[in-house]
């Protein structure tokens, strides 16, 4: 529940009647509410949760806060109306499930807003619920495009007259929002509007215009009316600067309107940056223009100083002259391609059955490809030239020239999802730098530790806590919130099936005795217990308080009754009976100031309830055979009446509240 | 616009997001206190570890499961969950390099021309959506290519995308 709090009295035991449609508080008695919207009462309904009840909840709730906010906004009933069908919308298409309620009744709003036009931010409601802008943009967008719903785009114009007179211009209001308006769109066809908020060019707008007419605004004033940052509007201050509209006089700029349209400044910025960099680059290219021209003066004395040295002979000469005439054409096509074509070439020269097994092998005919041509091409020059050199497999890179050529052989294995790492091109060295040895490791524990001190500190301080309460014998698992499975909805014949369905569902109470629930439905809710026998006590407190007789309250109601008596039932008579029928009576008694004062509180959470029921097996023991069933109803009957007399507990806050809607927040309240 | 070929536009990939599993339980504390490049969050449970040589940075989570971003290409980010795997590896798990996607890709386009977003959003109704207030560019989505647009009044362009 949202916890809702009487305006009378401050208390916050309210009580629904569904049958009568209203909110009452039982502290004061004033009428919170009425007029619940109460269509049918479905078991199947599936909107906003599982069971009905919580259905018609979750739109009640909507529909109050709808106007709550709207109110605040000064909306008038048409938009809110609106608003309302929209929520509606949005709940029958379960866009409320997992999202606060408040966001999405902030972007139905917001969106009426839009549609009508009116000069509301989403500032502003982000202001009033406290929620990150942001946020609410997202469920706002969402919203609108589910519901396919094209929002028009803001225009900055709209928010002129709300601010003018906010800045209480007196007399000239008029004149100023007039001047304003012409500025923005001066603004607007100088491309200042695009991308930006339309709140920071209103304010730069009204600055503006209010200078122009002799109010002494500050940009303090402006800023605290428009909500954006003293720097934003200097920024857009300085935009408009720059526009030739800002030289004009104010005169002229009242009857002129100057034809030329500016860029947006974002993308004059932009091409000033281009342009540097152009400037840049022309200059890195004559820079390497310069150094092109020593180089070749480089390279013209090498060869000179070259040719006068004395010439070597035979294969080696041949050797140099061609390494370097291959070195020269094959810089271009860089390094590794030589490197891989000449031990290509240098494999199938030396080990050519080998190569021959390989290719018969190999898979994809990309290397067979690539290296028949190489082979074709190649050896008549190469025979010559590497006759003399050591054979590959002396030098034992025969395994690596293989790996090389099988290279993309390996990827479609690897593909194929067969788990192993592919190593190639994994420079093992450097990951072991990434590896630190003991004393770097030392080290940075010690620095991590400090750093992360405080967290670890809470972790201990929790886990001491919780061991604590082990012992004690009262730690609660706190699970960790599991997101709201989508649950379908309950398909029940009665009521007390349905409760019973949704009982087993959500498995939330230790108190209830599943067991005996179920037995219930093979008993089908006996009418027997219901026909209120005479009471040998004085009328239980609960009757008085309690609004609603019995008769009055709809079917679901008793049979939830019919359910806390089975509970109250069933707890009793497990202890073993031992006493005799008087001390059963007194104890009764006794209780029962205690119940007065439990009533007497004013928040009196439903756990309580139970628990002096639990309290009381402990007093109240059941007795054997003796006792007539009638006299055990008695007791029964009594303790389910001073139950109902405290604030309303429904079954169904009993059971853990309004969890269907899937409010984040809610817990069991155990 | 002339639609020549000299009026090529580069669209530049900036970024490559690729998970892949280890398929074995790595122990976040052994690699925190080990690796040289790693930063240890211990409050949400995983470890970032960063690469020099394709640069990446990688989640690596205790169940085995590694996310992997900042790479420049499809292949790099390959190499690099490759390399990650490998230094894992050496620290001592018995990894095995599975599951391995690309998740997204992030990519920046630049038009010589400026756009008017409004206009814009007008005309492209459904799949374009324009909020000022919130953020300055317009988010134009395909559905069919299940890719994000984010197009900017300066006619820069940032593309995303996640394949599956």
């Amino acid at each position: 529940m949202t916890g809702r709090v009487c305006r009378g009295c401050g208390g916050t035991d309210i009580e629904l009647d569904a049958a009568r449609g209203d909110a009452v508080c039982t502290g004061c008695g004033s009428v919170l509410e009425d007029n619940i919207i109460v269509s049918e009462v479905q078991f199947v309904e599936n909107s906003g949760g599982g069971s009905s009840a919580v259905g018609q909840f979750v739109s009640l709730d909507g529909r109050r806060q709808i106007h709550h906010l709207g109110n605040q906004l000064q909306l008038n009933q048409h938009c809110l109306d609106t608003a309302f069908n929209f929520f509606k919308m949005a709940v029958s298409k379960h866009l409320t499930r997992g999202r606060r309620t408040a966001h999405v009744v902030a972007a139905c709003l917001y969106l009426v807003c839009r549609t009508e036009g009116t000069p509301h931010m989403l500032l502003d409601l982000s202001d009033l619920l406290q929620v990150n802008v942001y946020v609410l943009g997202k469920t706002f967008l969402l919203l609108a495009r589910e519901l396919c719903i094209n929002a028009p785009a803001i225009d900055p114009c709209l928010y002129i007259p709300r601010f003018a007179h906010l800045l209480e211009f007196g007399e000239k209001n008029h004149e100023v929002s007039m001047t304003a308006l012409r500025l923005l769109q001066r603004m607007k066809r100088d491309w200042m509007h695009t991308g930006r908020r339309p709140s920071g060019l209103c304010g730069a707008a009204l600055l503006v215009a209010a200078r122009m007419h002799d109010f002494r605004r500050t940009v303090k004033e402006v800023i605290s009316v428009v909500k954006v940052c003293e720097s934003t509007l200097r920024k857009r201050l300085t935009e408009f600067e720059d526009t030739p509209t800002s030289q004009l006089t104010v005169d002229e700029f009242m009857k002129i309107d100057l034809e030329e349209e500016c860029d947006p400044p974002s993308y004059t910025a932009g091409q000033r940056k281009l342009r540097l960099k152009q400037l840049e680059q022309v200059l890195s290219k004559q820079l390497e223009a310069v150094e092109g021209e020593i180089t070749t003066y480089q390279d013209a004395i090498e060869i000179e100083l070259e040719n006068s040295r004395p010439k070597a002979k035979g294969a080696l000469a041949s050797l140099t002259k061609d390494g370097s005439v291959e070195d020269s054409t094959s810089s271009l096509c860089g390094e590794e391609d030589t490197e891989d074509e000449e031990l290509e070439a240098a494999a199938s020269h030396l080990n050519k059955d080998f190569y021959q097994e390989l290719l018969g092998g190999s898979v994809p005919g990309s290397s067979e490809a690539a290296g028949v041509p190489e082979e074709g091409r190649r050896p008549p020059a190469l025979e010559s030239l590497l006759g003399p050199l050591p054979t590959a497999a002396s030098l034992g890179i025969s395994d690596s020239i293989r790996e090389c050529i099988s290279s993309p052989s390996h990827e479609p294995k690897d593909a194929c999802g067969d788990g192993e790492l592919d190593l190639s091109g994994i420079d093992d060295l450097e990951i072991d730098r990434y590896i630190l040895n003991e004393a770097e490791a030392r080290v940075k524990a010690e620095l991590w530790m400090r750093e992360n001190a405080e967290y670890l500190r809470e972790q201990k301080e929790k886990e001491a806590r919780i061991a604590k309460e082990r012992e004690l014998g009262i730690y609660k698992e706190h699970k960790p919130k599991k997101s709201c499975k989508r649950r379908e909805p309950i398909q029940a014949s009665t009521a007390g099936e349905a409760i019973e369905k949704m009982l087993e569902q959500k498995k939330i109470s230790s108190k209830i005795n599943y067991s005996v629930l179920r037995g219930l439905d093979a008993g089908g809710g006996p009418p027997g217990e219901d026909g209120p026998p005479p009471r040998e006590h004085g009328p239980p407190p609960g009757e008085d308080t309690g609004p609603q007789g019995e008769a009055a309250r709809p079917p679901e109601w008793t049979s939830a009754r019919r359910l806390s008596r089975r509970k109250t039932s069933s707890r009793r008579s497990r202890p073993d009976p031992s006493t005799s029928a008087g001390k059963r009576l007194r104890p009764l008694v006794s209780t029962q100031p205690a119940k007065k004062v439990a009533l007497g509180e004013a928040s009196l959470p439903s756990a309580h309830s139970l628990e002096a029921e639990r309290v009381r097996p402990t007093v109240v023991v059941v007795e054997s055979g003796p006792v007539s069933y009638h006299a055990e109803e008695d007791a029964e009957e009594e303790d389910a009446e001073e139950e109902d007399g405290e604030p309303c507990v429904s079954a169904l806050q009993m059971m853990g509240g309004n969890d269907y809607g899937c409010d984040g927040d809610d817990d069991d309240g155990y | 616009m002339d639609a020549d070929s000299d009026v090529a536009l580069d669209i530049l990939i900036t970024n490559v997001v690729c998970v892949f599993r280890t398929r074995c339980h790595l122990n976040l504390r052994k690699i925190a206190l080990e690796g040289a490049n790693v930063i240890y969050k211990r409050d949400v449970g995983k470890v970032l570890m960063k690469l020099r040589k394709p640069r990446i940075t990688a989640t690596i989570w205790s169940s085995g499961k590694i996310i992997c971003t900042g790479a420049t290409s499809e292949e790099e980010a390959k190499f690099g969950a490759r390399r990650l795997a490998r230094s894992l590896q050496k620290l001592g798990f018995q990894v095995i390099f599975t599951d391995f996607k690309v998740v997204n890709v992030l990519a920046v386009c630049n038009m010589p021309f400026e756009i008017r977003l409004p206009e814009f959003t007008k005309n492209n109704r459904p799949h374009a959506s324009y909020e000022p207030e919130l953020h300055p560019a317009v988010c134009y989505r395909i559905k069919s290519l299940r890719a994000t647009l984010q197009i900017f009044s300066t006619g820069s362009i940032t593309v995303t995308g996640i394949l599956f």
